[in-house]
């Protein structure tokens, strides 16, 4: 796949914030990309940065090899699904569709025929004269993407197109974006909150936190082999302790040896501090004594598919979240076990900033 | 009961406001000159209002004026709103409190205070400088009624098209002004009611000879008044009630398509 957009070093501030700090990301053909962080992130300002609504203080914007950092709006070949939408509330579902195709002229057969087209693509054929606010809220969202994508972008930019949508509707629609995207083959540039819509559609997943790029990567990447303890801790439920590299393989966490699968080779010489993440589904629960480590189980929630429970270390310092089919009770003494691979030694961050992010099991 | 008593308040409350208004046109259409007795249904006094020449160039004054000020106080007003807009909250904010300090100001400071700048520029006063003084003191209602309408909302919507292509222009008049336009509407019947309304700018900034009907009927109290002002009087009152029925189904209608927008 070849290299459709980049951004290269951009900072953006506010009124003396700094919302970007050196970003740089490079957007494949045909890839859906997720930009996903907290509120605050810096992902919209991204999204609205490559859309035209924002120029970069630094750093420049590339599209197809060329530089647009300037370019406005109205003239990149880009288009938006905005959050809540943003449909023209005194044009019908029709006008709305043809607004970009009328501005630039197209002949009235042409538009007829689009709109069509892209109204079966959302799967709402016949509502060309419905009110746009006689439309429920997916609706809505469906003739957002429509509108945009009757021009025939090479990109769709997403900004949290989702984010008004019931648990329910949302999960349909994660369906419906994939299979869209698929149907265009264009690229999709998705920004959300949401660590399961992210991790759900994306070919690329790019988790931000205070205008930086934290990791890059494969759904998969991400959530197995997280960079840092705030990647581990944005992306699902984990365990971060502090641990001391014993030797290559082994890694100290309170007192107590953990085979693992890193070493030197991956930068974690033998007596360096790291940070370890352990998913609570990959510790698996043995008989008293059998596993590597032991502990007093000190609550446990039944949550639809699985128990999790708080199970404390037996010299009371470390509480860890478990993850388990199996039922346990409360004040039952269990031996844990966890296989080398799902143990993910981080680097300990840098910044102090970084460092007060606490992890709340 | 107690829903009698509250049913009596309100005809009460609704007598006090009312009677007098239609004791007003009740006298309108009678023949007799008589303030007491009813003697027949005559239209006379309308006959006389409307052949009396220094009547009718008060009318005339009167809602030329109310439409000119209005329309300029609505351009003016609405250019203020977009021109705020891009702005920051600060500067909103604190502009919007010299924009409120007109609406509490007491009309007779305002009058003396126009009168007062016309003198000092030695500006000839008459149709002119009415018009002038009206446009000004209707440009903060305008304000009032467009600014809650420029927000977040319509600058996505605005985004929204220059994404599609559209250019500023096109994009403002097909997509931002259609947002606008119950704000402007409203804000152009607020200048025209309180226009026709005024009295006191009105007659401080007049000059001889010329008059609208607010100052045409004081000068006439003075002499005694002809029934024929009843006439006029009662036009005037059914004009503004037109406008106020106009201006409220239009603020309900654009309440509902807010709610609805918001509800989404």
């Amino acid at each position: 796949m070849s290299e459709l957009i980049r951004l290269e070093s951009i900072v953006k501030s506010y009124e003396g914030n700094v919302v970007l700090n050196g970003i740089d990301l490079s957007v494949s053909e045909n890839e859906f990309v997720t930009l996903l962080g907290p509120s605050g992130c810096g992902k919209t300002t991204t999204l609205r940065l490559l859309g035209g609504f924002e120029k970069p203080d630094e750093g420049r914007i590339l599209f197809d090899g060329k530089v647009i950092t300037d370019m406005p709006a109205n003239q990149r070949p880009i288009n938006t699904v905005f959050q809540n939408y943003a449909l023209f509330p005194h044009m019908n579902v029709g006008e709305n569709i043809a607004f970009g195709l009328r501005v630039k002229n197209k002949p009235e057969q042409y538009i007829k025929d689009k709109i069509k087209y892209a109204l079966k693509l959302v799967n709402l054929k016949g509502f060309e004269t419905r009110k746009v606010d006689q439309l429920s809220g997916g609706q809505q969202q469906r003739i957002a993407m429509a509108r945009a994508v009757v021009n025939e972008p090479k990109v769709l930019l997403l900004d949290e197109p989702l984010g008004a949508l019931d648990l329910k509707l949302r999960q349909e629609m994660e369906y419906e974006l994939v299979r869209l995207k698929k149907e265009l083959g264009i690229t999709f540039i998705y920004v959300t909150h949401d660590q399961e819509e992210a991790l759900t559609m994306s070919d690329k997943v790019v988790v931000m936190n205070e205008g930086r790029i934290q990791q890059e990567g494969t759904p998969e990447e991400i959530y197995n082999e997280p960079e840092n303890a705030f990647v581990a801790d944005f992306i699902g439920d984990s365990n971060i302790v502090s641990g001391r590299m014993v030797e290559d393989y082994l890694v100290k966490i309170n007192g107590i040896d953990f085979p693992c699968i890193d070493g030197s080779e991956q930068g974690f010489k033998p007596g360096r501090k790291v940070d370890v993440v352990i998913r609570p589904e990959d510790i698996e629960i043995r008989p008293y004594g059998q596993g590597i480590f032991n502990g007093t189980i000190i609550s446990k929630l039944f949550i639809g598919m699985h128990y999790e429970m708080l199970v404390e270390s037996e010299d009371g310092k470390i509480e860890w979240l478990l993850q388990n089919y199996v039922q346990q009770e409360e004040g039952d003494r269990i031996g844990m076990y966890v296989k080398p691979e799902n143990i993910q030694i981080m680097h300990k961050p840098r910044s102090e900033d970084e460092e007060a992010i606490e992890v709340d099991i | 009961m107690k829903k009698t008593l509250a049913n009596i308040y309100i005809l009460i409350i609704m007598l006090f406001l009312y009677l007098p208004i239609i004791a007003l046109i009740v006298l309108s259409f009678n023949e007799s000159k008589s303030m007491a007795v009813f003697t027949r249904f005559s239209l006379k006094w309308y006959e006389e209002l409307f052949q009396s020449e220094l009547m009718m160039r008060a009318l005339i004054n009167t809602f030329s004026i109310a439409i000119i000020s209005a329309l300029i106080a609505t351009v003016v007003g609405t250019l203020a709103v977009l021109g705020m807009n891009s702005m920051r909250t600060k500067s909103q904010n604190a502009l919007m409190a010299f924009n409120n300090i007109p609406l509490l100001n007491a009309d007779i400071v305002t009058g003396i205070a126009l009168m007062l700048f016309m003198l000092i520029l030695k500006i000839p006063r008459g149709y002119g400088t009415i018009l002038f003084s009206h446009a000004t003191f209707c440009i903060p209602y305008v304000i009032l009624s467009v600014k809650p309408r420029v927000n977040k909302r319509t600058d996505k919507l605005y985004e929204a098209a220059l994404d599609l292509g559209a250019t500023g222009k096109y994009a403002f008049r097909k997509v931002v002004l259609p947002e606008l336009w119950p704000g402007i509407m409203s804000g152009f019947m607020l200048s025209f009611t309180m226009s026709v309304d005024d009295f006191i700018i009105t007659y401080f900034t007049r000059g001889a000879g010329i008059n609208t009907i607010a100052t045409l009927i004081y000068s006439q109290v003075k002499v005694g008044i002809r029934p024929s002002l009843f006439a006029l009087s009662t036009i005037i009152f059914i004009v503004a009630l037109v406008v106020l029925v106009i201006i409220n189904i239009r603020q309900s209608k654009a309440d509902k398509d807010n709610k609805m927008a918001f509800n989404l």
